[in-house]
């Protein structure tokens, strides 16, 4: 089933096209994830779902609505977003009142927001900081009370537009751990926005985007070994891409495998056939 | 001996409640002509070390010996302008510190500031967009409409064009894309090679340390953890693994295949090493 | 910064901090409008028992209050300073070489310094046992009533807020740039006045830039989370009047009428 889908949508900035004609569909329950370089146009599509931006051509539907001007709030109950600068998006004065923002817009009943703030700061480990100010936080820690706060509202679909690009190591190898275990847990889908090709590797579908246009699209195994065309699009390739080449170079000759561990395997396989 | 910590602490607000020590007595010596990496988890005191480099912060003890210019904890340093055009310090996200209408002007404002006259200063502004690849077509145009990693190349142009020995760089490619951060490392790469400038850069990416630097320094709450070169660095994985480095995936892939009983040597560091390693192991 | 007083919240665990914000604000406003009703020095020192004795409550300092009430001492001397040249009436005091201070310069100053000084004392008081956000909230909630006749009573309180949570960050960035500038040979303190200008420049211009990207992404942040400045809204924060905070209004209600009462009937 369909969760996502956009129909030839087009946006223009100062009469310049930044997205043309853009269609694609995205599974529900999937992770996909949009990679493209800077200015390929990616994070305009999430600001296009979200209703932000205002398309110039075509159609958007989310979970079978079409966005439009009547119906922009019932789909912004449907699908939450996590922006790239973690304190651009910290709107309360603490962590329980940050969390709560999005249960005061949707008009949660009183009496639930609580236990729902609770739960949630648990959920991504924030607990012992609800009544912290952001600027006592680290930018790994903002993140993680921006993703309760999506949580709290129950969406089916989450966006993450580049949601760890700001983040050290540390904050990013945890806000990545979290994400894998929302999806896992909770089925729900996950469109992440990124530049991080191993983050593709480990996902359902990929799209990219490259001046504006859908470049390519398909599974990652499908996809990610289209070497030459992942560098034209300024794009890296896997490691275990560059590790394959290298080794047919030197006349090893292996399948490849996205996965590193998969790749180790072969080459166990290999020198057991000798 | 171009820049040398000698027992540096540096406090925060001493003497308050919020008094919090960032820095406790290093020693630190960096050598000139070389790209060092400055790595450690965030909070640990790298940008501190860095701003001690020009002054910005002073030592609350010990004391710092920038080229030939001596920062102590005692007195604020009088030639403070000649030390800040020696040591040219680029922070994070230096594409908030344009300001002037054209990207020219932004460029020929530091050595401005430095008393340089006004032609001599678009000559060496000029010179400096050259380095970092911005032809003349950039000159009269607003260093606002442009992209994100060329306004940061005008902002590292603003400090190349003050002509300093020493370049430091706080977490450079922060924010960029791969093929953007591989450029603009590859610009560093070039400034020290081609320039001979010492370049200092702080950074969390081991790929990028992996592939340009040439020393690596790891600081840990406020001490120097490890001081050493990158062979020697990637050599030992549990040294990276102590430090909560993740290492880069050349190194994870020599531990994987070591750990499945592949004869790889410590010193293996590029793809094409690998490879030979692993044949001769088949072999 | 940390030395600033005035306007500060102090966090300690006081009744006057645990009460209702609306009621501090609306017993500071009765308040306010009792000192500037002349109830004589006899009526001030009641007002300043009572006030003291919230100072007391609320666990606060006398030199927490000293130093709320220094910045004033400047223009408190500047107004002694004209009203001893310009008041000429009332009974001569002292008489320095033919230069005549009045009777009515000092007591008018004095006079004006009491009420100054109880005035900033309660502010000070409200805002040092209340939360800025708190405030905020009872604003909007006081102001609400006044909706009828086109009062944005939330637009305002979502300002001020958010102005509230964004300070420190744009303190900390204004920092920054600063920083990043002084590498770039800006001078802040010597130099010509072109050359200030240009330093001034150079902070202010890259401050707004990113102000203006930060509200943009806040803006965007804030409607993603479905916010509609006119829709309706369930607020987290609920505040709730207790007995304490009646019995709080009582007094204070009970203090002013007294003393308009002995005004009117002139009896102090």
């Amino acid at each position: 089933m369909k969760v996502i889908e956009l129909k030839n949508v087009s946006f223009k900035y100062d009469e310049e096209y930044v997205v043309k004609n853009v269609s694609f569909s995205i599974e529900k329950g999937s992770y996909t994830t949009i990679i493209g370089h800077n200015g390929s146009g990616k994070s305009t599509i999430a600001k296009l779902i979200m209703g932000l931006l205002e398309k110039e051509k075509g159609q958007i539907f989310v979970d079978g609505l079409e966005l439009n001007l009547e119906n922009l709030y019932k789909i912004r109950e449907k699908i939450g977003i996590v922006f790239q600068n973690p304190d651009n998006q910290f709107i309360g004065s603490t962590v329980r009142d940050d969390i709560a923002f999005g249960l005061e817009n949707h008009c949660i009943p009183h009496e639930q927001m609580d236990p729902l703030i609770l739960k949630f700061a648990e959920k991504v480990g924030m607990l012992n900081y609800l009544d912290s100010e952001p600027t006592k936080l680290s930018g790994g820690q903002k993140q993680r009370v921006a993703i309760a706060g999506v949580l709290a509202m129950y969406f089916n679909v989450i966006i993450f537009d580049e949601a760890t690009s700001m983040l050290d190591p540390q904050g990013k190898k945890e806000i990545n751990e979290l994400i894998e275990e929302i999806h896992r847990e909770k089925n729900i889908t996950i469109v992440s926005i990124t530049h991080d090709i191993e983050e593709a590797v480990k996902s359902d579908y990929v799209i990219v985007m490259d001046k504006g246009k859908v470049a390519m699209e398909g599974k990652p195994e499908e996809i990610l070994l289209r070497e030459k065309e992942l560098i034209q699009m300024q794009l890296d390739i896997p490691f275990t891409l560059k590790f394959k080449n290298e080794l047919k170079k030197q006349g090893v000759n292996v399948e490849t495998n996205l996965k590193m561990e998969g790749m180790v395997d072969a080459l166990c396989q290999l020198n057991l056939n000798k | 001996m171009p820049i040398e910590f000698k027992q540096v602490s540096h406090e925060y607000s001493p003497n308050t409640p919020f008094a919090y020590k960032a820095l406790n007595e290093i020693d630190l010596e960096l050598a000139e002509g070389k790209i060092t990496a400055i790595v450690g988890a965030t909070g640990s005191g790298k940008t501190t070390i860095v701003q001690h480099l020009n002054a910005l912060l002073l030592p609350t003890q010990g004391e710092i010996v920038v080229v030939d210019k001596t920062i102590k904890s005692t007195e604020k340093p009088k030639n403070l302008k000649a030390l800040r055009k020696q040591v040219g310090l680029v922070f994070q996200f230096p594409e908030y510190q344009l300001f002037e209408e054209t990207i020219l002007k932004d460029v020929a404002f530091g050595p401005k500031n430095f008393g340089v006259s006004e032609e001599d200063a678009q000559e060496k502004a000029k010179e400096a967009l050259k380095m970092v690849g911005l032809d003349e077509t950039f000159y009269e145009r607003s260093p606002l409409d442009l992209s994100g990693g060329q306004k940061r190349r005008v902002a590292i142009a603003g400090i190349l064009a003050m002509d300093p020995q020493v370049l430091v760089l706080d977490e450079p490619t922060a924010g960029l894309d791969p093929q953007g951060a591989k450029q603009m490392m590859g610009l560093f790469e070039m400034l020290n090679k081609k320039h001979g400038k010492t370049i200092l850069v702080v950074t969390h990416d081991m790929e990028h340390v992996l592939d340009y630097c040439d020393e690596v320094v790891v600081v840990e709450r406020g001490k120097i953890a490890m001081h050493v070169s990158k062979e020697e660095f990637f050599e030992d994985a549990s040294l990276m693994v102590k430090a909560n480095i993740n290492p880069p995936a050349i190194i994870r892939m020599r531990t994987m295949l070591q750990e499945k009983g592949f004869a790889i040597p410590n010193t293996v560091l590029s793809l094409e090493a690998l490879v030979k390693a692993l044949k001769k192991g088949v072999a | 910064m940390k030395n600033i007083v005035l306007g500060r919240y102090i966090p300690l665990d006081s009744v006057i901090h645990k009460m209702d914000p609306r009621a501090k604000i609306i017993a500071m406003i009765t308040l306010l409008v009792a000192i500037f009703i002349d109830t004589g020095y006899i009526g001030y020192g009641i007002i300043a028992a009572f006030i003291l004795c919230a100072v007391f409550l609320a666990k606060l300092k006398l030199d927490f209050v000293w130093k709320a009430l220094k910045p004033m001492l400047f223009m408190l001397c500047f107004l002694l300073v004209i009203n001893v040249l310009v008041l000429k009436t009332g009974y001569v005091l002292v008489d320095i070489f033919g230069f005549k201070i009045y009777s009515d310069a000092i007591f008018q100053t004095l006079y004006i310094v009491i009420r100054l000084v109880l005035m900033i004392i309660i502010t000070t008081l409200l805002t040092a046992s209340t939360k800025p956000m708190d405030l905020t909230i009872a604003i909007e909630d006081l102001l609400s009533p006044f909706k009828v006749i086109g009062v944005p009573a939330h637009d305002i309180a979502m300002m001020i807020s958010i102005a509230l949570r964004f300070i420190p960050t744009l303190l900390e960035e204004s920092q920054r740039i600063m920083k990043a500038q002084e590498s770039r040979g800006v001078d802040l303190q010597e130099g010509s006045f072109k050359e200030k200008v240009m330093a001034i420049l150079s902070l202010i211009v890259p401050l707004f830039v990113s102000s203006f990207q930060r509200a943009d992404d806040l803006a965007n942040a804030m409607e993603a989370r479905g916010y509609n400045p006119g829709g309706k809204r369930v607020r987290y924060k609920q505040l709730k009047f207790v007995l304490r905070d009646y019995i709080m209004l009582l007094c204070v209600f009970g203090l002013v009428a007294g003393l308009i009462a002995t005004k009117v009937t002139g009896i102090l």
